[in-house]
C-alpha cells in the first residue's frame, strides 16, 4: 500500500469517528488544524470562475476601431476544436507579449477570442470567450495587472479565414492580441 | 445516442405514447389520433374576394400539423367552410353528421385571420394547439451582416427588425411574439437587447463586461435567463425583464450556454463544458444550485430547447463531424437523433410536435413523429438561430 492511499484510510477512519461522536459533529467543520483541534469556518472562499472582469474602458472607447491587432499578430494564439487550453508550444508567444509590455509600458491589451465556424453560435461566442480569458489569467499569472487586460468574444463571427477546411477552421480558433490605442 | 435509421420503429412508438397520453388527458380532443389515421377535414372553398387564398393557406396549414390531412368537399370527418372579408374570417367547423363544433370569427388581415381559422381547427379535432399563427424570428446575413428577421412561421411576411450593420445573434420572442430579446454588437461590444414589437421601442438591458449574450424569456415574459461573464467566466444568469440586478444560476469553471426555461418556468436547461465537452445540464431557476446532468450518450450537446408540453428537449448534437438535432425525453430520460442530413438550434412550436432550425443558411420545419423535415420558403439565405412564439 503506498503513501496516499494510507493517508485516505486514515482521513476517512478519523472522519468517520468524527461522525461517531456526537460532541463533535459541526455543520461548520471545515477540518483539523495541526494542534488536532478542528479549524473554524471563517467564511473564507475561493471563486472558481476566475478572475472578475475588469469595468469596460472608459469615454468613447469602440473596440471595433480602438484596438490595434496588428503589433502584435505573429503572437496570436491557436487553439485546438473546442478547447480553451492554451498549447504548450503557443505559450513561448505570450512569454514574448510579456516582454513587449515591459519594452512598451502603459499599454493596456484587449484580447479577441473566437470560434471556427462549426456548431451552435451561441457556444462558439462562449468559447471564445472562454479562450480569451485563459490568455487573460495566463498573462496575469505572468505578472500582468488584470486590470489591464479586457476580453471581447466574437465567436465564430469573425472568421480570418473564409471556407470550410480544416486548414481554414485551424486558423479561426485564436485569440488575438490587441493593443489598445486610445483610452 | 440511437441512429435512428437503425431502428426508426422503437422511437416512433415512444414518441407516440407520449403524444398519446397527452391526448388521453385533453378533454378538448375529439377523436383519437393516431400515426398512421389522419383526422380528415374537408374544406369547403371560403368566400369572398380573397377566399381561394385563404382556402390555399387553410389547406397548407391544416396539412402543416401532421396529425390533419385537408380534403375537398364534404369527405371529411369535419368540414370547414367560411367567408373572408378584410376585418377577418367568419369560420364555422362541423362534423360529418352536420353538428357544429364552432361558429367564430377571427379578426386581422385576410391571411393572419386564416391561420387563426386554422389553429381553431386543429385544437379541436386533435386537441392540441396549433401553431399556423405563430412568428418566426432569425437571423440573417443576407444582406452581408448579421441582422434580425421577423415573419410569419411559413416564410410569409419575413421583414429586417435591425439595420445595424454589426453581429447580432441569438433572438427569442415571448410567447405572445410582442417582445424580441437577442443579443447584438451595436455598441461594439456584446450586449442584449429588448425590442417591444408593437412601438419598435429598443432598450440595452445587459451590458455588463465581458459577453452578454444568448437571452431567453420565461414562459410568462416576466424574466429572462441569459449568459454574462461578468463575473470572469461565462455563467448563467436570469433577471427580470423589466431590468434590475442578475441573479447568478451556474458557477462552475466552464462555460454555460444557451439556457431554455421548463414551461412551469422553475427550471433552465443549459449547456455546459465544465466536463471537458458541452453537455445538458438542468437546475432550479433561482439561485446556484446543485445541477442534473442530462445523459445523452454524445459528448457534444448544445443549443437545447425545452418543449412547451414539458416532455422533450431539443438539442444539437455532434455525431462523426456532423451537427444533428437530437431529443431527449425527461421522464424516460432517454436520447434519439431525429435528423440524419444535418441540423441544429432547434425551437419548439406550440404543440410540442414540430422543430424549426437551421441546416447551411436554411430553416426547416421538422415533424419529430414522422421525422419529415420541410423548407420555410423565405426569400433570403443565410439563415439560422430560429425562435418560435407559441
Amino acid at each position: 500500500m503506498n503513501k496516499k492511499c494510507l493517508a485516505s484510510l486514515l482521513i476517512a477512519a478519523t472522519l468517520a469517528l468524527a461522525g461517531c461522536d456526537p460532541s463533535k459533529s459541526n455543520a461548520n467543520f471545515t477540518g483539523m488544524g495541526p494542534d488536532g483541534t478542528p479549524l473554524p469556518d471563517n467564511g473564507d472562499k475561493v471563486d472558481l470562475s476566475g478572475i472578475p472582469q475588469n469595468a469596460r474602458p472608459g469615454g468613447d472607447f469602440d473596440p471595433s476601431k480602438d484596438v490595434d491587432y496588428s503589433k502584435l499578430a505573429s503572437d496570436t494564439i491557436y487553439f485546438a476544436f473546442d478547447s480553451s487550453t492554451i498549447p504548450g508550444a503557443e505559450r513561448t508567444k505570450l512569454a514574448h507579449v510579456v516582454d513587449w509590455l515591459k519594452a512598451n509600458p502603459n499599454h493596456s491589451l484587449f484580447l479577441a477570442g473566437h470560434a471556427d465556424k462549426r456548431g451552435t453560435p451561441e457556444y462558439n461566442r462562449a468559447l471564445g470567450e472562454r479562450r480569451a480569458l485563459a490568455v487573460r489569467e495566463y498573462l496575469a499569472g505572468l505578472g500582468i495587472p488584470a486590470s489591464t487586460l479586457f476580453t471581447i468574444s466574437y465567436g465564430s463571427d469573425r472568421p480570418a479565414e473564409q471556407g470550410d477546411s480544416e486548414e481554414a477552421y485551424a486558423k479561426n480558433r485564436r485569440v488575438q492580441i490587441g493593443v489598445i490605442i486610445k483610452q | 445516442m440511437t441512429d435512428l435509421n437503425s431502428s426508426p420503429s422503437l422511437f416512433r412508438t415512444i414518441v407516440f405514447t407520449v403524444l398519446l397520453s397527452s391526448f388521453c388527458l385533453s378533454a378538448h380532443a375529439q377523436v383519437d389520433v393516431s400515426p398512421n389515421v389522419l383526422v380528415r377535414v374537408g374544406i369547403t372553398p371560403l368566400s369572398g374576394s380573397e377566399g381561394k387564398m385563404a382556402t390555399e393557406v387553410l389547406s397548407a396549414d391544416l396539412k402543416r400539423t401532421g396529425m390533419i390531412s385537408p380534403v375537398s368537399g364534404g369527405s371529411g370527418d369535419y368540414i370547414a367552410s367560411g367567408e373572408v372579408t378584410d376585418s377577418g374570417v367568419a369560420g364555422k367547423l362541423s362534423k360529418k353528421s352536420g353538428e357544429q363544433v364552432f361558429s367564430q370569427t377571427f379578426s386581422g388581415k385576410p391571411r393572419a385571420a386564416t391561420h387563426e381559422f386554422a389553429d381553431a381547427i386543429t385544437k379541436a379535432v386533435t386537441g392540441l394547439p396549433g401553431f399556423a399563427s405563430s412568428k418566426l424570428a432569425f437571423i440573417s446575413s443576407s444582406g452581408g451582416a448579421k441582422e434580425l428577421y421577423l415573419g410569419d412561421i411559413d416564410g410569409y411576411n419575413v421583414r429586417a427588425i435591425t439595420h445595424d450593420g454589426v453581429i447580432c445573434a441569438s433572438p427569442s420572442l415571448n410567447h405572445e411574439a410582442t417582445k424580441l430579446t437577442y443579443t447584438s454588437y451595436k455598441s461594439g461590444y456584446p450586449d442584449i437587447y429588448l425590442i417591444d414589437l408593437a412601438s419598435g421601442g429598443r432598450n440595452r438591458i445587459a451590458f455588463f463586461p465581458g459577453i452578454n449574450s444568448g437571452p431567453s424569456f420565461s414562459p410568462d415574459g416576466s424574466q429572462i435567463a441569459m449568459t454574462l461573464s461578468k463575473d470572469g467566466n461565462p455563467e448563467v444568469y436570469v433577471m427580470s425583464a423589466s431590468g434590475g440586478s442578475p441573479e447568478r444560476i451556474t458557477r462552475t469553471r466552464g462555460a454555460e450556454t444557451s439556457p431554455s426555461w421548463s414551461p412551469t418556468g422553475d427550471r433552465l436547461v443549459y449547456s455546459s463544458d465544465d466536463r471537458g465537452s458541452p453537455q445538458l445540464f438542468i437546475s432550479s431557476a433561482s439561485g446556484v444550485t446543485e445541477a442534473d446532468r442530462l445523459v445523452t450518450g454524445n459528448s457534444y450537446c448544445t443549443k437545447p430547447d425545452w418543449s412547451p408540453d414539458g416532455k422533450l428537449i431539443a438539442f444539437t448534437t455532434r455525431i462523426g463531424g456532423q451537427f444533428q438535432i437530437g431529443v431527449f425525453d425527461v421522464a424516460s430520460r432517454n436520447a434519439h437523433l431525429i435528423t440524419t442530413s444535418g441540423g441544429q438550434d432547434p425551437a419548439w412550436t406550440a404543440d410540442s410536435r414540430h422543430l424549426v432550425y437551421s441546416n447551411n443558411g436554411r430553416l426547416y420545419l421538422l415533424d419529430v413523429v414522422s421525422h419529415q423535415s420541410l423548407p420555410i420558403e423565405t426569400s433570403i439565405s443565410g439563415n439560422g438561430e430560429p425562435t418560435v412564439s407559441r
